[in-house]
C-alpha cells in the first residue's frame, strides 16, 4: 500500500483508540470508535481479494450497527439521566443496551458468529490488529461503565467460553482457531469484570501479548492452516521449539504466563462464592487447551525422524522484523514468576 | 518336691524331644543319617509310645493333671501368648493312643511304600504331622492349638497330594485346604472373639471369665471350625477325596487323628458349651445329619476306600451328636475306640489293594477269606468293632453314646436319625466284607497274594488287639465325668443292638440278592442319590465357582472395563462433546442475516428479562 495512506491509516486506527480512552463523553467515544472502525476497512481489503472485501464489509456492516446501537443507547441515557457522562449510566435499558452493543463490537458469544468469518478473511497482519487493537477500546468503555447486572456477566462470559471452546475445535483454519480463541479469552475477562477490573485489564494485557506472539509467529512460518504447520521443523527450529509453549501459554497451562490471570480469575471468583462458576470456567479452559494441543502437536509431533508431512520447503531469508516476535514470545512464555510485578501494572488502573 | 508332676512332665517333654530329633537329622546335610530314616522314625514313634505310658499309668494310679508353662513367647502390656501345655485326662489318653496307632501305621508304610523313591520324605511328613497334632492336644491356649490346628491342614495337603502327577490328587488336596479354611475361619473368628472380650487365649481363663459373657458367637465359630476339620455336612466332601493320598495317610491322618481334631477342640472347649442349649441343638441335629447323609452315601459306594471314608465321616457325626448332648467324655471315648478300629480298617484295606495289584474296586475282588485270612478275619473284626458289636472296642462307646441319646429329653429327630445311621453302618460294614472276602474272587489271578511279610501283619495284628480290649481298658480305667442314666426300659436299652440287627439282617437279604435277578430294572434314583454323594459335590463345586466366575467377569469386564473405562468415562466425554461442537461451528453459515439476528434476540431478550 502507499506509505502516505498507510500511515494516514495507522494513525487513525491509534487515533480512535486514544479518543476514546480519553473521552468521558459518549459521543467522543462514539466518534472513538467510528474512527477506528473506518481506518481499518482499507487495511482489511488493501489486498482486494473477493474474501478479503468479504470479511471487511462483515467488519463493517457488524460494527457499525453496534455503534448505531450505542449512539442510540447513549441518547436514551440522556434523555433519561439527563447526562452525557460514560461513568453515570444508571438506567438498566441503557446499561443493557450498551453491554450488548459492546460485546458485539468485542465478539462476545453469543454475538460471536461474525468473528471468525472476519478474521479467516484477513491476512495475519491485519488479523492481528483485528484482535489486539480493535479490543482496547471496547474494553475501556466496557470496564468504565462496569454494569451492574451480574446476571447478563456471567452468563455472557461463561457462554463465550464455552462457545469458544467447542466452536474452535471443529477447524484447521489457524485463523479461525485464533478467533475462537480469542472469544474465550473475552469470556474470561467477562466473568470476572464485575468484581475487579484491574483483573480484567490484566487478562486483557496477557491476551494481547500471547495473541501478538502467536499471530507472528505463523506469520513467519507462513502457515495459515495445520497441515502447513507440519514442516515448520524444517523453516525454524526454534521457532517450532518455542511455539508450543506460547501456544500451550493461550491455553493456560502453569508455569507459562498464561496461567496467571486465569489463576486470578479463579481466585477471584472463588472468593466471590461463586464456586461452580469457577468450576466451569475451568473446565471450558480444557476445551480450547484441546485445540493449542493440537496445533502444538501438527508443530512438533510431525517433526523428524517422523514421517515427513509434506516436502521439504524452501528456505528463503525472511524479511519480517523479529523483535516484536521474540519479544511477546518471551514475555508470553516467562512472566509467571514476576506475577506481583505484573499484575500492579493494572492493579491501580481503576 | 511334686515328684508325680515332674515325671509326668518331663516325660511329655521327652515324648516330644523323641519325635523333632529325627526332623532335625533329617536338616542335617550329611546324606547317611536320611538313609535309615524309616527306621528311625518307627523307632522314635515306638519309644515315644513306651513312654508316653509312664505318664498314663500315673494318671490313671493317682488321677495327676498337669499344666506347664514353658516360655513367654510374646507378652504385651495386655495381652500374653505363652507356651502352655495342658496334660490332663483329655491329652494324657490320647497320645499314647494316637502313638501306638501311628507306630503300627509306621511300620505298614515301610511295606506299603517301598516301592516310593522318596519315602524318606513320606515318614517325615507322616512324622510332622504326628508332631503337629500332638501339639494341637497338648495346647493350653488357642494360640498353641492354632499352631497345631494350621500344622496339621497343611500336612493334610501335603500328604493327600503325595502322587501329585495324577490330577485327581491335586484337586482332592485342593480341596481338602479349600475347606479346612472355611472352617478355619470359624475358628479365628473365636480367637478374636476370644482375644477381644476375655482378654486371653489361655483356656483357664477362658473358663472363669465366660460365665458372664453370651458365647454364641465365638461358640458358633467353634462349631464352624469343627465342621470345616471333621467333615460335617456342610464342609464335608473333602474327606472321601482325601482317599486320594496313599493308604497309610488315610489311616493316619483320615481317620484317626486329624479329621478328630475339631471335635477335640469342641471337648477341650466343652465348658463354655455347657449354658448355650442353641450350640448344643446345633452340634446334635448337624452331627445327627451328618452321620445319616454320610451313611447313606457309603451304601451304594464301589471304592473300598471311599467305604470306610465315608464310615469314618458317619462316626465323625456321631461324635458330633455326643457333644450336641452335653456329652464330651463319651465323644473322646469314642475318639479312642474309632482310632483302633478304622485304622486297621484302613490297613486291611491296603494290604487287600496292594495284594490286587492297586485294585480298589470291591465289585472286582471277592473270595479273599481263602487267600488272604488273617487280613479278612481282621476285616470282620473292625467291621464287627465298628458297628458295635457288644463288648468289642466300639461297643464301649458307642452304645454308650445311644443310650445317652436315647434317654435324653433332647431332639427325637436327631435320635432317629443316628439310629438310622447305626444300621447303615451295618449294612454298608456288611457289604464291604460280603463283597471283598466272601464268594468267589472275580480278579484275574494276576499277584502272588500272601501274608508272609510280618511289617505288614505285625501291624495289623497289634491294632486287632486294640480293637478288641481298648474300649474295655479304657472304660474300665477312667470313670465318666457325667453320671450315666443307667436305668431305662428293655427296648431303649437294646435300641442299638436292635437297630443294628435288623440292618444286618437287611443286608443279608440284599447280599443275597446278588445272585438273583428280582427285577428286571434296578430301583435307579436312590442309587443314584446315594452314589453320587447325594450331587453335593456336583452342585456346590461347580455353582460356587462358576457363580464367582461370572461375577468376576461382570465386575471386571463389564462393570469396569466396558462402563466405567469407556461409557461413563474417558469416552463418554468425547461422545457427549462432539455434538456441541458440531453445533457451534455449524451456526457459522457465512450469512450476515445470522450475525444481526443473534444481536437482535440477544438484545431483546436480555431487555425483556433484565428490565421489563
Amino acid at each position: 500500500m502507499n506509505p502516505y495512506v498507510l500511515s494516514i491509516l495507522l494513525m487513525g486506527l491509534g487515533l480512535g483508540t486514544t479518543v476514546t480512552f480519553a473521552s468521558s463523553h459518549w459521543l467522543l467515544a462514539w466518534m472513538g470508535l467510528e474512527m477506528n472502525t473506518l481506518a481499518i476497512l482499507p487495511l482489511m481489503a488493501q489486498h482486494h481479494h473477493p474474501r478479503a472485501v468479504e470479511a471487511a464489509t462483515k467488519y463493517f456492516l457488524i460494527q457499525s450497527a453496534a455503534a448505531a446501537t450505542i449512539l442510540f443507547a447513549s441518547s436514551t441515557n440522556a434523555w433519561l439521566s439527563g447526562q452525557w457522562d460514560i461513568q453515570h449510566i444508571t438506567h438498566p435499558l441503557p446499561t443493557v443496551m450498551i453491554t450488548i452493543a459492546l460485546s458485539l463490537k468485542l465478539g462476545l458469544a453469543p454475538l460471536h458468529a461474525w468473528l471468525p468469518e472476519v478474521v479467516q478473511g484477513l491476512d495475519l497482519t491485519t488479523g492481528l490488529v483485528l484482535s489486539t487493537w480493535q479490543k482496547l477500546a471496547p474494553f475501556a468503555l466496557l470496564l468504565q461503565i462496569s454494569p451492574e447486572i451480574p446476571l447478563l456477566i456471567t452468563s455472557l462470559g461463561l457462554i463465550s467460553m464455552l462457545a469458544g471452546g467447542w466452536g474452535g475445535l471443529n477447524h484447521t483454519q489457524l485463523r479461525k482457531v485464533l478467533a475462537y480463541s480469542s472469544v474465550a479469552h473475552l469470556g474470561w475477562m467477562m466473568v470476572v469484570m464485575q468484581f475487579s477490573t484491574s483483573l480484567t485489564a490484566l487478562a486483557l494485557l496477557m491476551y494481547v501479548i500471547m495473541t501478538t506472539s502467536a499471530f507472528l509467529t505463523f506469520k513467519l512460518l507462513k502457515s495459515t492452516d495445520m497441515n502447513s504447520l507440519a514442516m515448520s521443523w524444517a523453516k525454524t527450529p526454534s521457532v517450532t521449539a518455542l511455539a508450543p509453549m506460547m501456544l500451550l501459554s493461550l491455553g493456560g497451562l502453569p508455569p507459562l504466563s498464561g496461567f496467571l490471570p486465569k489463576w486470578l480469575i479463579i481466585q477471584e471468583l472463588t472468593k466471590q462464592e461463586l464456586g461452580l462458576v469457577a468450576t466451569v470456567a475451568a473446565l471450558s479452559a480444557l476445551l480450547s487447551l484441546f485445540f493449542y494441543l493440537r496445533v502444538c502437536y501438527c508443530l512438533t509431533f510431525t517433526s523428524s525422524p517422523n514421517n515427513l508431512a509434506g516436502v521439504a520447503p524452501w528456505r528463503l531469508e525472511s524479511k519480517q522484523i523479529s523483535l516484536p516476535l521474540a519479544t511477546s514470545t518471551s514475555l508470553s512464555i516467562l512472566l509467571l514468576p514476576i506475577s506481583p510485578a505484573i499484575l500492579s501494572l493494572t492493579l491501580p488502573l481503576f | 518336691m511334686h515328684f508325680t508332676t515332674l515325671i509326668l512332665s518331663s516325660s511329655l517333654m521327652t515324648i516330644f524331644l523323641i519325635l523333632v530329633l529325627p526332623i532335625l537329622g533329617t536338616l542335617s546335610p550329611n546324606p547317611a543319617g536320611s538313609l535309615c530314616i524309616k527306621e528311625g522314625v518307627k523307632t522314635a514313634v515306638k519309644l515315644a509310645f513306651f513312654v508316653s505310658l509312664l505318664p498314663l499309668f500315673i494318671f490313671l494310679n493317682e488321677g495327676v493333671e498337669a499344666i506347664m508353662t514353658n516360655w513367654e513367647w510374646m507378652n504385651t502390656l495386655m495381652f500374653n501368648i505363652n507356651i502352655t501345655f495342658k496334660f490332663d485326662l483329655y491329652s494324657i489318653v490320647f497320645i499314647p493312643v494316637a502313638l501306638y496307632v501311628t507306630w503300627s501305621i509306621l511300620e505298614f508304610t515301610s511295606w506299603y511304600m517301598h516301592n516310593d523313591p522318596n519315602m524318606n520324605r513320606f515318614f517325615k511328613y507322616l512324622l510332622i504331622f504326628l508332631i503337629a497334632m500332638i501339639v494341637l492336644v497338648t495346647a493350653n491356649n488357642m494360640f498353641q492349638l492354632f499352631i497345631g490346628w494350621e500344622g496339621v491342614g497343611i500336612m493334610s495337603f501335603l500328604l493327600i497330594g503325595w502322587w501329585f502327577g495324577r490330577a485327581d490328587a491335586n484337586t482332592a488336596a485342593l480341596q481338602a485346604v479349600v475347606y479346612n479354611r472355611v472352617g478355619d475361619i470359624g475358628l479365628i473368628l473365636a480367637m478374636a472373639w476370644m482375644a477381644v472380650n476375655l482378654n486371653s487365649w489361655e483356656m483357664q481363663q477362658l473358663f472363669s471369665m465366660a460365665t458372664n459373657h453370651d458365647l454364641t458367637i465365638p461358640l458358633l465359630g467353634l462349631v464352624l471350625a469343627a465342621t470345616g476339620k471333621s467333615a460335617q455336612f456342610g464342609l464335608h466332601p473333602w474327606l472321601p477325596s482325601a482317599m486320594e493320598g496313599p493308604t497309610p495317610v488315610s489311616a493316619l491322618l483320615h481317620s484317626s487323628t486329624m479329621v478328630v481334631a475339631g471335635i477335640f477342640l469342641l471337648i477341650r472347649l466343652s465348658p463354655l458349651m455347657d449354658n448355650n442349649p442353641l450350640i448344643l441343638s446345633t452340634c446334635l441335629c448337624l452331627g445327627a445329619l451328618t452321620t445319616v447323609f454320610t451313611a447313606t452315601c457309603a451304601l451304594t459306594q464301589n471304592d473300598i476306600k471311599k467305604i470306610v471314608a465315608f464310615s469314618t465321616s458317619s462316626q465323625l457325626g456321631l461324635m458330633m451328636v455326643t457333644i450336641g448332648l452335653n456329652q464330651p467324655h463319651l465323644a473322646f471315648l469314642h475318639i479312642c475306640t474309632h482310632a483302633f478300629f478304622k485304622a486297621m480298617l484302613f490297613l486291611c484295606s491296603g494290604s487287600i489293594i496292594h495284594s490286587l495289584n492297586d485294585e480298589q474296586d470291591i465289585r472286582k475282588m471277592g473270595g479273599l477269606h481263602q487267600l488272604l485270612p488273617f487280613t479278612s478275619s481282621c476285616l470282620t473284626v473292625g467291621s464287627l468293632a465298628l458297628t458295635g458289636t457288644p463288648f468289642l472296642a466300639g461297643f464301649f462307646s458307642k452304645d454308650a453314646i445311644i443310650e445317652a441319646l436315647n434317654t435324653s429329653y433332647l431332639n427325637a429327630w436327631a435320635l432317629v436319625l443316628t439310629l438310622l445311621a447305626t444300621a447303615f453302618t451295618a449294612i454298608y460294614s456288611l457289604r464291604v466284607v460280603f463283597f471283598v472276602s466272601m464268594g468267589y474272587p472275580r480278579f484275574n489271578p494276576i499277584s502272588p497274594i500272601n501274608e508272609n511279610n510280618p511289617t505288614v501283619m505285625n501291624p495289623i495284628k497289634r491294632l486287632a488287639w486294640g480293637s478288641i480290649f481298648a474300649g474295655l481298658l479304657i472304660t474300665a480305667n477312667i470313670s465318666p465325668l457325667k453320671t450315666p442314666i443307667m436305668t431305662m426300659p428293655f427296648t431303649l436299652k437294646m435300641a442299638a443292638l436292635t437297630v443294628t440287627i435288623i440292618g444286618l439282617l437287611t443286608a443279608l437279604e440284599l447280599a443275597s440278592l446278588t445272585s438273583q435277578q428280582f427285577k428286571i430294572k434296578p430301583l435307579s434314583t436312590t442309587h443314584h442319590f446315594s452314589n453320587m454323594l447325594g450331587f453335593y459335590p456336583s452342585v456346590i463345586h461347580r455353582l460356587a465357582p462358576k457363580t464367582n466366575l461370572i461375577l468376576g467377569q461382570l465386575i471386571a469386564n463389564q462393570t469396569i472395563d466396558q462402563t466405567w473405562l469407556e461409557k461413563t468415562g474417558p469416552k463418554m466425554v468425547a461422545s457427549a462433546n462432539l455434538p456441541l461442537i458440531s453445533s457451534t461451528s455449524n451456526l457459522q453459515q457465512g450469512v450476515i442475516k445470522t450475525y444481526f439476528l443473534m444481536f437482535f434476540f440477544t438484545m431483546i431478550l436480555t431487555i425483556l428479562i433484565l428490565v421489563v
